[in-house]
């Protein structure tokens, strides 16, 4: 086809050639195709060509990275459209709050959803971090892909806490209270860190200043570049874990969907294995030193991999929607400095926090929450037989999995009286 | 290109090494300025809330018994045959303002409790209420300095 066909038949051919250079691929038919969108396309070339089955089992992953990530689109998007309307000023802010019910169109909507997937995302990143540790994937080589999803996990619950105290309600201003009032426990430079986090000795605006600038600018850019560095990770360090049995000959029977249809697939490979030098398509195959000599338990990831993201990431939207239009975000009176509520309850996930604080708010602020962080961030290098992996509740990770079972009940049990059982003057209570 | 070659192997640095090390340790010497100059770019040097230092009034005001929680400034001005004394409302546990009650204050966030002199009766709280040095201004009024602590039971003589 000639390209040299004047202006006319330019016109003409415009709107076909324009589409034609935004999708460069036809709907793929064939395995080259199939490689070539993921190649191509720089929102898929972040996925490997082929996927393992088995990272694609359900019940495997139960797709909880992708659901987190999903809700951080959300909530990009949700917050994004929320600071078009927000004023981060002390006397603005809750006005602005209601506001949203009264002015905007779908303000409420929007808060909702806003609010309902921090929530999600905290916890859904929690039972990721579950999922990972039960399933032994935290060990070599992916000692550092855990550290940067713990690193993740506080900056999930950074960002969180920076975005509570926008509102500017009651809840807000005593849960700040007494949050930053923990960190000024750590040990010489507690009241340094509180007074620069706050920009004054108590709660003010311009805490509200700071705070805004990190939940709307500085906390999503540094979540953004550590869920790239987190996902291409993944990759390099030879896609989700899995057993080493998987790669047996005899898994083969196992994935029978991996063997469908491959079998012009196969004879194309004895080719290549002949020459002894490997085109692109030979190298997607698999490891390419491995070529032939392993058996090809993957699929193409289009569609199998997109296929199962795509689905994850609409129930996750749905499921956010339906729980935004029937629950509405709390939002109590607007803040203020001179009356705290009784009791004054931080966030659902500090709850435990604050449940060891009023024991000791050294040791259960400070103390016991750094052993936590040191302990995870520290797991992948001191645990390091590579027994059990890829497998939940593998009977070689018996210790492990059992001291982790007890960290995660400690936690929720500690979070459950802190939210049910605690009442006025932080006295038990029973909540029935 | 041997000429160049054997340029470089004579000198005892190699330009592109020379280069790459001051580019290195220059890169690394303004890291440390950037760490510390945005320490204290983060550290306000004014703040903009509730002065440290303020003035309550002339301490007639204050009469005998008089027990007076001031919400914003978050201080009691307390007035007995001693003199007067400024507490602090602010819990030492975990920053939430103490309600005045009969034993003397309560924290509603974590049950903390004081006497009316601030010494902690019970709860988390590790120190008890701290008290603020007043002092008497030229126009006779008090004037309570939140920046500075006094020991417990330090009453301004009026």
């Amino acid at each position: 086809m000639s390209r040299d066909q004047g202006l006319l038949a330019n016109l003409r051919d415009l709107p076909k050639n324009v589409w034609r250079s935004l999708f460069r691929n036809p709907l793929p038919s064939s395995d080259l195709g199939r490689s070539q969108t993921s190649f191509s396309n720089f929102f898929l070339h972040i996925h490997p060509v082929k996927t393992h089955v088995h990272s694609l089992r359900p019940a495997y992953t139960f797709g909880l990275g992708v659901i987190a990530f999903s809700l951080f689109i959300i909530l990009t998007a949700t917050g994004i459209l929320l600071m078009f309307y927000y004023v981060p000023s002390v006397e603005q802010a809750h006005d602005r709050m209601l506001d949203l019910s009264g002015t905007v169109a779908f303000g409420v909507l929007l808060r909702n959803m806003h609010r309902w997937a921090a929530h999600g995302m905290v916890a859904i990143v929690l039972l990721h971090m579950a999922r990972v540790f039960f399933t032994g994937s935290y060990k070599p080589p992916r000692e550092l892909n855990w550290v940067i999803g713990i690193v993740l996990l506080l900056l999930t619950f950074f960002a969180s806490f920076t975005g509570y105290l926008l509102p500017w309600d009651q809840l807000a201003y005593w849960a700040i209270t007494v949050g930053t009032s923990i960190a000024a426990y750590a040990p010489g430079v507690g009241e340094l860190i509180r007074f620069v986090l706050l920009g004054d000795r108590i709660v003010g605006q311009e805490a509200l200043i700071r705070f805004y600038v990190l939940h709307v600018a500085v906390l999503p850019a540094i979540i953004t570049i550590l869920v790239g560095v987190h996902f291409w990770r993944i990759r390099k360090d030879g896609g989700l874990s899995r057993p080493a049995s998987a790669d047996l000959p005899e898994a083969q029977s196992e994935f029978p969907e991996a063997v469908e249809g491959k079998l012009e697939g196969l004879a194309a490979r004895s080719k290549i294995q002949k020459k002894k030098s490997f085109g692109v398509l030979g190298m997607v195959r698999g490891p390419f030193n491995k070529v032939g000599n392993t058996p090809d338990n993957t699929v193409y990831s289009w569609p199998h991999l997109f296929t199962a993201e795509l689905f994850c990431f609409a129930l996750t939207v749905l499921i956010v929607l339906i729980v935004a239009m029937v629950f509405n975000a709390p939002l109590e009176a607007p803040a203020d400095p001179t009356h705290p509520p009784n009791p004054s309850k931080a966030p659902w996930y500090f709850l435990g926090l604050q449940e060891m604080v009023s024991y000791s708010a050294f040791w259960g602020g400070v103390g016991i929450p750094t052993l936590f962080v040191l302990g995870l961030l520290l797991v992948p290098y001191l645990d390091r037989r590579n027994k059990g992996v890829g497998e939940w509740f593998s009977r070689h990770r018996l210790l492990a999995n059992t001291l982790f079972v007890l960290f995660l009940l400690v936690n929720l049990v500690l979070i459950i009286i802190g939210t049910f059982f605690r009442g006025p003057n932080w006295s038990l209570v029973t909540p029935w | 290109m041997t000429t160049v070659e054997s340029g470089i192997a004579d000198r005892k640095i190699s330009r592109r090494r020379l280069l790459s090390m001051t580019s290195f340790l220059g890169l690394l010497g303004a890291s440390g300025v950037v760490v510390w100059s945005n320490l204290l770019f983060f550290k306000p040097r004014v703040t903009y809330g509730e002065p440290s230092r303020f003035r309550i009034g002339s301490p007639d005001a204050f009469p005998l018994g008089t027990r007076l929680p001031l919400g914003r400034q978050r201080v009691t001005i307390v007035r007995n045959e001693n003199g007067v004394a400024a507490i602090s409302n602010t819990c030492t546990h975990l920053g939430c303002v103490v309600a005045t009650t009969e034993i003397g204050f309560a924290c509603p966030c974590h049950g903390s409790r004081f006497d009316p002199d601030g010494t902690v009766l019970g709860g988390p709280a590790p120190r008890p209420l701290p008290w603020y040095q007043l002092s008497l201004s030229p126009g006779g009024e008090i004037e309570v300095d939140t920046s500075a602590e006094v020991a417990p039971g330090s009453y301004l003589k009026v």
